[in-house]
């Protein structure tokens, strides 16, 4: 899988529902229009949570996949 | 986006029940975070919750922390309204957490009639 880049990571491994959509609302906060975000997460929650988010708020789910222990997704602030 | 979004959340549980006590923030949590404005509204047991020291004490298995949910929910411009005659009647009206306003019924009539939706918990 080709690396997605990233303006700015947020670790939200080891928080529990609803904390890692509440980071991410806050991360994406201090990014400009068109900049990726990457969260990792180990809720297992996120899988469906976040694409909503996305859905709900506008910006764009690049991309989402496991590693070994948690979960990476790529989210790309709205214009 | 059309109109700007506004969920009312009602809470009725306090720290009796740490897991109905807990949802509501959850949801609210969520709520906010994906840009919808929240006013969430305690009643009975609930009003409880913005009592000072006391969210700090509710936790429910695989949720996160009340406490911290609360803050985030504030920070993001979360409103929290506490029953008038629930906390006068419990003694803690002058032990409530910061931004906790008290009001009567017809604010949260106010409140849920202008909403895009209601949830009681």
């Amino acid at each position: 899988m080709a690396t997605t880049h990233e303006d700015l990571v947020l670790d939200a491994r080891g928080l529990l529902c609803p904390m890692p959509i509440v980071k991410t609302a806050k991360a994406m906060k201090e990014l400009e229009p068109g900049q990726v975000l990457k969260v990792m997460a180990t809720d297992r929650g996120s899988i469906t949570d976040v694409p909503a988010w996305a859905e709900t708020t506008g910006n764009e789910l690049l991309e989402w996949h496991e590693e070994d222990s948690f979960l990476v997704f790529h989210l790309r602030k709205h214009d | 986006m059309a109109d700007q979004e506004k969920l009312v959340i009602m809470v009725t549980h306090g720290p009796e029940d740490p897991e109905l006590a807990t949802i509501p923030f959850v949801m609210a949590g969520a709520a906010v975070a994906s840009d919808v404005d929240v006013v969430m509204g305690f009643q009975g047991e609930g009003c409880r919750l913005v009592q000072k020291g006391v969210a700090e004490t509710v936790s429910a298995p695989e949720f996160a922390p009340l406490a911290g949910l609360l803050d985030s929910i504030r920070e993001l411009g979360g409103q929290f309204l506490v029953c008038s005659p629930c906390v006068k009647s419990r003694g803690i009206e002058d032990e409530l957490i910061d931004g906790a306003e008290v009001c009567a019924a017809a604010r949260f009539v106010a409140e849920i009639t202008s909403a895009t939706n209601s949830l009681v918990y």
